[in-house]
This record gives C-alpha cells, structure tokens and sequence, in this order.
C-alpha cells in the first residue's frame, strides 16, 4: 500500500468519523475550538513579542502614570494603555496577554501530568486487578476524601516558595490524578471483558503489549472528554492558588495574581480594570474549555444525538 | 413468629440497613488515610516549629524546650502514633500563632459555623434554582429557553468566584453602596455569647442568621442578612449552574426511557409523567452530584471569605498555611475532609432511598 493511499484512508476515515462530524455541527463545541486557538495565538504573540522581566518588574518612576484608567476612556490625556496601567504602572493588556501564556502553558503541563499518571493507574489497577487494584484505588480514594482546592492548598505548603507555579501545578496533578485513574479504570474493565482481549493474550502477547496497543486505544474516548473539561478546572484551580498567594511569585503576571492585587488594591477606590481585565481573560479561555468539552460529551454520547419529540 | 422475631421486628425501624453499617465501616481506612496525609503533608512543610512560636531571636536552649514540649525529639513512630490518637479525639494542641494560646479545637468551633452558614445558603439557592432551570431546559429541549438556560449554566461555572465577587463589590458597594463590602454584621451592633430559653442560658449557634433570630434582634438579622447577601450570591450562581447542568442532562436520559412512553400511552397527563415519573428518576446522579460538588463549594467558600474578608474556616487555613501555624492547618484540614466525607455518605444513603436496587 502506498503512501498516498493511506493519507486518504485516514482522510476518509476522519469525515465518516461520527464523532469529528457530531464535534463540528455542534456550534458551542466550534466556538469553544474557536476560543481556545484564539487565546493559544494570544499565547505565542505575547511569548514571542514581550519580554517576561519588563513586565515583571515595577514600572514606577518612568513617564507611565500610575493606576491609569484605560486610555478609551479618554479621561487621562497622558495614558494610552488599552487596558490602564495598574499600582506599579505596568500595562495591563501586555499583562494579560502574557498570562494567556502563563495559563495555557501551566495548564497543559497539569492536565498532562495528571492524565499520564492516572492513566497509568487507572489501567494498571484495572488490568492486574486483586492486590494492585486495591493499592491504588484506596489510595486514590484517600486523596478523594479532601476537597480538592483544600488539598491543594495543604499540600502547596509543603514546597519552597521560590518554586512559584511550579509547587501548584504538583499540588494539583495529586489533586486530578485520581480522577482520571477512576475513569480510566472503569473503561478499562468494561474493554477487559471483550473476547479480543484474551484472544491477545493467548497468541502471546506481554502485558505492557495489552494495556498499551489493545487496552489504551479503547480508553481514549472517556480520557479526552475528561482531559477537557479538566482543562478549565485546571485553568481556574491554578489562579486561584495564585490569587490567595500560593502560586506565582510576585510580579509575574498570571491572571490570578493580577486579579489578587486588584482587589487588594482596587476594589475600594473603584479601579475596577486592575481586576476586571485579567478576570475577563481567565474566563473567557475556562468557558471555551467548557464549551469544547461538553460538545465532545454529547459528540460521544449517541443518546443526545436524536431530539425528544 | 418466636419472640426472637418479634422483638427484630420492633427495633427494625430503628437498626441502620446493612449497607449503611458497611458504608461506615469503610469510612474508617479512609479517615485513617486521610489523617496519615496530613500528618506527612506537615512533617515535610518546611519551617522549624519551634522558631515559629518563639521567633528568631530565641535562645538555643529555649528552642530546645519548645521542640521537647511538643513532642518534636521522639521517634517519628511515637509522634505518628500520637497524632492518630489526638486526631481520633479531635485534639490539635494549641494554634502557634493565629489565634495564640487558644486550642485549635476552639478556633474551628468558632469559625465552622460560618464556613456553614455561607455554604448552606450558597448551596440552597443552587438547589432551589438549578433543579427547576435543568429540568425546563431539558422538556424544552433545543428552544430558545434551553439555550439561555445552557449557556448561562456554562458561563456560570467558567467564571471563578474570585472574579464575580470582586465585580460585584466593585458594583453595589464602591459604586452603588447598596452592599456592605466585607464584615458578617455592622461594627456598631454586638450580639451576646448566650440565649435565653424558658430562663436557661444557651450556647449561640454561631451562624449569624439564627442567632440573630434566637435573640430576636430583628435590626442585627437585617443587617446580617445585607452583610451576608453578595457572598451567598456568589456561591449560589456558581452552584445553581453546576446542578441545572447535571439535571438537564439526567433529565433527558430519563424521559427517553420505555416507562415513561408507557405512563403516557396511558393516557396520564405530561406533567403528572414528568413530575411522578422523570423528575424522581431523574434526581437520582444528581443527588450524588450535589454530594461531590460540596467539595467544590467548600473551596468556593475559601475563595468567598478571602474576597469578601470573612473570618471563617476557610480564611482561617489560607492565613494559617501563610504564618505556618501547623496545628491550625492540620485541624481545619482534617476537618474539611471529614465534612465532606459525612455529606458523601449521607448522599450514599439517600441515593439508596431514592433508588432501592443500590442496596443490594
């Protein structure tokens, strides 16, 4: 078989695939896409064009006044900063461009991690069963019984604070890992029982062959949506840990860390856009994780598909 | 029937079912896990005890009488061995430095209540709206109802509570001073430590809204109800989006199924199939829902009292992990997590009430 053959073959495949064509009709599912690609080239503008330390450090004593409203405001004649300038005078729209960056950057690497790990879990307890099986998941049970963000929280105490975002992202891949692990594990067993496994299994096959060509493969559905909506909840979990002052250090501009000092330094005074801008930013990327992620559900779910007269 | 029988079928009401005792017996290696978490969590934080109660410029040997006071030159065993025993008897010691000189016990007694009283509101509004909202969305599916119902839901829970509180001060306190911007109640009322019932004095309950009734003090009610308004409404929308969404969707599955087309080819009503039928199946994955996303709404209300300024549990373990007051840390988190573990099997035992096939 050529090569050209096969790219057409996967083609094909693709357009038949029920679910990419369910993805594409389902409109908030395509917003979501769209939402998401938006912010990611925001992402790789603001890597690429700013550099981290000028918008780091304090902006105090150059020209650039202080806590400015937006320049369209048109009240301050001196300020031409989209989005004001906030107590340091740094510019706040070059601050929540960065922290797109900064949260898709650490939000992939949590999401990443935690799916990884509990992937692994999740099929291996699945597949030996027995001893294993009850190792891990009691063990993902106890980590189940905290509150996440609460966990999170005790376990981020445990790191130096010169890790920054660093120390929340390891707090919170313990704090998604077993969610994934009990997902995984479920579809795991449910693909356990089909005939082909065993079949595998009789022509020889070694374990690590199983779980990963035949058993993995069959998983995925599941691992995706969660990973998704997962994606949001990673995105918020790890401002919020930057906002009560356990994630990025000080002067970065994550969005959790700006919309802390907003309302350290903003909310009585009424300088709502030191906490306005990079709030709206932060939810606008969450909702289209959301919006990507529910689409996905209902793509797979073939309930959902026919309408109720 | 021997009387052995008779008397089984007099205390039967009264004996938990069997799965109920088998719930709670699995509870304890999950407790137990729970406390040997937090138990390694504070012995790898960073930061000496002892310094951190009698501060830098203490002598050496003064930290040494620190350290053997608490027990921090025993074998780690023994002092592992010792915490399981006081967590099991709720004994934390004494808080390093929040609430100085005062048992861990009696900070969280006096600041659960008010984590509560936020999250039992928060909670009820989501309740109250959400199960109506998910199950109009999900009768009307794909109108224009459902839509608005969806997306609101969805940017319900994509914008974080440390973003819709401060908009909302920023709007009816700085701008509009219709709302308090932080506090439980105005500076200038104070409310007694007892209550009097038929002449006895009682303890208060330490939930600002009841108290404020048990005394009768209407003008300390109203007010505390106005402190308490914009965080409940921030809770509430985030809560009320989460439950409309689970009902919506397990609305849906239901009213697909055979017995309800039966219930209708019958002859019976749309709204009596719905309600008698749909809605009681339908409550079924949402009642657990509403259990795990407690846990979620116990982190909700961390962020809340940081936002709004305050003073319960959850503000408490924020500025406790801040000063590294690990006994502090250790009691509320410990808390926490049984809190949730207890809503969980409460929910457990509901959801076999509402569906008896989990019993077996």
């Amino acid at each position: 078989m050529s090569t050209d053959t096969e790219t057409r073959g996967t083609l094909g495949r693709l357009r038949a695939s029920p679910f990419l064509a369910d993805l594409l009709t389902n409109r908030l599912a395509v917003v979501g896409l769209t939402i998401i690609f938006s912010m990611a080239a925001v992402a790789i503008y603001a890597r690429v064009t700013y550099d981290l330390g000028a918008l780091a450090s304090s902006q105090l004593g150059t020209e650039v006044a202080d806590r400015s409203p937006p320049g369209w405001l048109g009240s301050a004649a001196a300020n031409q900063q989209l989005f004001g300038t906030d107590a340091a005078a740094r510019d706040i729209y070059k601050r929540c461009l960065y922290g797109a960056w900064l949260a898709l950057k650490f939000g992939t690497i949590t999401v990443g991690l935690s799916t990884t790990v509990g992937v692994g879990l999740g099929i291996i307890a699945a597949y030996y069963g027995d001893v294993t099986d009850n190792v891990i998941m009691r063990t993902m049970d106890v980590l189940l019984a905290f509150p996440p963000l609460l966990l999170a929280l005790a376990l981020v105490a445990i790191f130096p604070r010169d890790l920054g975002l660093w120390r929340a992202v390891v707090a919170l891949v313990l704090v998604y890992t077993p969610r994934f692990a009990r997902v995984v594990r479920g579809a795991a067993l449910k693909v356990l029982e089909d005939e082909y496994v065993d079949a595998t299994v009789a022509l020889g096959a070694t374990d690590p062959r199983v779980l990963i060509r035949h058993i993995l493969p069959n998983t995925l559905a599941p691992i995706t949506v969660q990973s998704t909506l997962n994606f949001g909840l990673a995105i918020i979990d790890l401002a919020a840990l930057s906002f009560l002052g356990f994630g990025a250090q000080a002067g970065t501009p994550s969005w959790g860390l700006m919309l802390s000092r907003g309302v350290e330094n903003g909310l009585l005074t009424g300088e709502w856009w030191l906490s306005f801008f990079p709030g709206l930013f932060l939810a606008i990327t969450v909702l289209g994780f959301n919006l990507l992620g529910d689409g996905m559900r209902d793509a797979l779910d073939p309930r959902m598909r026919e309408a109720v007269d | 029937m021997n009387w052995t029988q008779f008397l089984f079928r007099l205390i039967e009401p009264v004996v938990p079912p069997r799965f109920v005792i088998k719930r709670l017996l699995l509870l304890i290696p999950v407790l137990f896990g729970v406390a040997s978490v937090v138990f390694a969590i504070l012995h790898l934080a960073p930061g000496d005890p002892a310094i951190i109660i009698a501060g830098q410029r203490a002598s050496a040997e003064q930290l040494e009488q620190i350290r053997v006071e608490l027990g921090l030159r025993r074998p780690l065993w023994e002092q592992y061995l010792s915490f399981l025993w006081d967590a099991a008897r709720f004994d934390f010691g004494q808080s390093y430095s929040i609430s100085r000189g005062n048992s861990v016990r009696s900070v969280i007694s006096d600041r659960l209540p008010i984590t509560l009283e936020l999250a039992i509101y928060g909670q009820a509004a989501g309740i109250l709206l959400g199960l109506p909202l998910g199950i109009i969305s999900a009768v009307k599916q794909d109108s224009l109802t459902d839509h608005v119902t969806r997306i609101g839901a969805l940017t319900g829970i994509s914008v974080p509570i440390f973003w819709s509180g401060p908009l909302l001060i920023l709007l009816f306190s700085t701008y509009l001073d219709v709302f308090p911007t932080s506090g439980r109640i105005a500076s200038t009322l104070f409310l007694p430590d007892t209550w009097t019932l038929f002449g006895r004095e009682l303890p208060l309950t330490g939930m600002i809204t009841v108290d404020t009734i048990l005394l009768g003090n209407t003008e300390a009610f109203l007010s505390a109800a106005h402190h308490l308004f914009l965080p409940a409404v921030v809770i509430g929308v985030y809560s009320t989006a989460l439950i409309s969404r689970m009902m919506r969707s397990s609305m849906l599955e239901v009213i697909r199924q055979d017995y309800i087309r039966t219930a209708r080819a019958k002859g019976q009503g749309a709204k009596i199939t719905l309600m008698k039928h749909g809605f009681r199946n339908a409550l079924i994955p949402v009642v657990t829902v509403i259990g795990i996303q407690f846990g979620t709404l116990l982190g909700g209300a961390v962020l809340t009292e940081t936002v709004f300024g305050i003073n319960g549990m959850g503000l408490t373990i924020v500025t406790a992990i801040g000063v590294s007051d690990y006994p502090v840390v250790q009691g509320t988190v410990l808390t926490f997590a049984l809190l949730f573990t207890l809503v969980n099997l409460f929910v457990d035992v509901t959801y076999s009430y509402l569906d008896p096939r989990i019993q077996q």
